[in-house]
C-alpha cells in the first residue's frame, strides 16, 4: 500500500478516505491500527525507511514531525 | 571507439527541491554554486552520453523484484514521478539504446549480471542534480540503478569493479561518443530511521580524503563505518562506481557542506 500511495490519485483518495483505501489491502489488525493512529515507530519496524518517509509525506506529515515520532517523541 | 570523458558526483536529497526556499541563504548559495560548477564541468566535457548512477527510490521497483543493478537500455527514459518534482522541465529524457545495450552485453561477457529495463522512470536521485546543474544541453542518459536503499546491497568492492567495467565498456563501444558518468547521492544522511536528520561530517570528510587515497583504504574505511553512519550514506556506492571508472585516480572535491535544512552532508566532486 505504501508503494502504491506514490500514485498521486491514490494518495488523494487516501487522504479523503483512509479506511476505504486500507480496506483493499490484506493487513493485520495491528498494522491497520498503526496506520489509523499514525504509529510511526510500529510501522518503522516493518517498512523500508525510504518508503515509510514517502508514506508519511503523502499523508501530509512534515519531515520534522516524522523524525520526532521516529524517535518515540 | 567511444571516449571516457569524465566522472562527476553530486548529492540529491529531496529537500534540495522540496525545502529549497527555506534553506539558509549561505548554504543555498554554496549549493547553487557547487551544482553550477559541476554543470560547467559536465558541459565542458561535451558529453554525448551520460551514465547516471543512482538508487531507485521505489519509482520502478518494489520488494517483489528489486535488482542489485539495473541498466536502462531504452530509447527514452521517463521523468521523475514524484509529485514534488512536477516542475522539473523534462517529462521524457532521451536514452542511448545502442550504447546501453553494449554496456549490458559487455557486463554479461565479463561475469556481471545486471537487470535490464527498456523503460525506466528517473526519480529525484537522477533528476535533482541534472536540474540544479542547469545543463544547456542534456546528453543522452543511460541510467544505472544501484541498490543502496534495501538490504542486501551490492558490495562496495563490486561497485568499484562495476566502474572499471563501465570504463571498459565505454572504450570498447564501436562508435564515436564522449561518455561521462554522474554518480548521485550521499554523503551522510539518515532517512526514516531513529537517527533521521543526523549528518556525520567527520565521516564525510574522511571519506572525501580517502577518495584521494588507495582503493583498499577507502573500501576498508567505508566497510567499517557505513553501518553506523545513516542509511542514506550507503549511496556512496554510486561514487565508488564513478571512482572505479576513473581508475581510482583524479578525485577532485568541488565542495562539501553539511546542510541541516536538507538533512544531508552535501558533496560535489569530479574526477580529472
Amino acid at each position: 500500500m505504501f508503494f502504491d500511495l506514490q500514485n498521486p490519485a491514490l494518495a488523494a483518495e487516501f487522504k479523503a478516505n483512509r479506511d476505504s483505501v486500507v480496506a483493499r489491502y490484506s493487513l493485520s489488525s495491528e498494522v491497520r491500527s498503526a496506520i489509523r493512529e499514525n504509529n510511526v515507530p510500529f510501522l518503522a519496524e516493518r517498512t523500508n525507511a525510504y518508503l515509510l518517509r514517502y508514506y508519511f509525506f503523502a499523508t501530509g506529515m512534515k519531515d520534522a514531525e516524522f523524525a520526532r515520532r521516529l524517535r518515540g517523541g | 571507439m567511444a571516449d571516457f570523458a569524465g566522472a562527476f558526483a553530486a548529492s540529491h536529497g529531496p529537500l534540495i527541491v522540496r525545502e529549497w526556499e527555506s534553506i539558509p541563504s549561505n548554504d543555498k548559495q554554496r549549493l547553487e554554486k557547487a551544482f553550477k560548477e559541476l554543470g560547467r564541468r559536465v558541459t565542458a566535457a561535451r558529453l554525448d552520453v551520460l551514465i547516471a548512477v543512482s538508487p531507485d527510490h521505489w519509482a520502478n521497483f518494489f520488494l517483489d523484484n528489486y535488482p542489485a543493478v539495473c541498466i536502462g537500455v531504452g530509447e527514452t527514459n521517463e521523468g521523475p514521478p514524484e509529485p514534488w518534482m512536477k516542475a522539473y522541465p523534462h517529462r521524457n529524457l532521451a536514452g542511448h539504446a545502442a550504447f546501453a545495450m553494449h554496456v549490458a552485453e559487455e557486463a554479461l561477457r565479463q561475469g556481471f549480471e545486471p537487470s535490464i529495463s527498456h523503460r525506466l522512470k528517473l526519480d529525484h536521485g537522477t533528476c535533482i542534480p541534472l536540474w540544479r546543474m542547469e545543463l544547456p544541453k542534456m546528453p543522452a542518459l543511460v541510467p544505472m540503478l544501484v541498490n543502496s536503499i534495501e538490504p542486501p546491497m551490492p558490495s562496495l568492492a563490486r561497485c568499484l569493479e562495476w566502474g572499471k567495467l563501465l570504463r571498459k565498456a565505454i572504450e570498447s563501444f564501436p562508435g564515436s561518443l564522449r561518455v561521462g558518468i554522474l554518480a548521485t547521492g550521499g554523503l551522510s544522511h539518515s532517512i526514516g530511521e531513529k537517527t533521521m536528520g543526523a549528518i556525520h561530517e567527520e565521516f564525510d570528510r574522511e571519506t572525501i580524503r580517502l577518495f584521494g587515497s588507495s582503493e583498499q583504504d577507502l573500501i576498508r574505511y567505508l566497510g567499517k563505518e557505513l553501518p553506523s553512519r545513516g542509511n542514506g550514506s550507503e549511496e556512496v556506492r554510486n561514487w565508488l562506481v564513478a571512482h572505479g571508472a576513473a581508475g581510482g585516480r583524479g578525485f577532485e572535491l568541488v565542495d562539501y557542506l553539511p546542510v541541516p535544512a536538507v538533512i544531508v552532508g552535501c558533496g560535489f566532486a569530479s574526477w580529472r
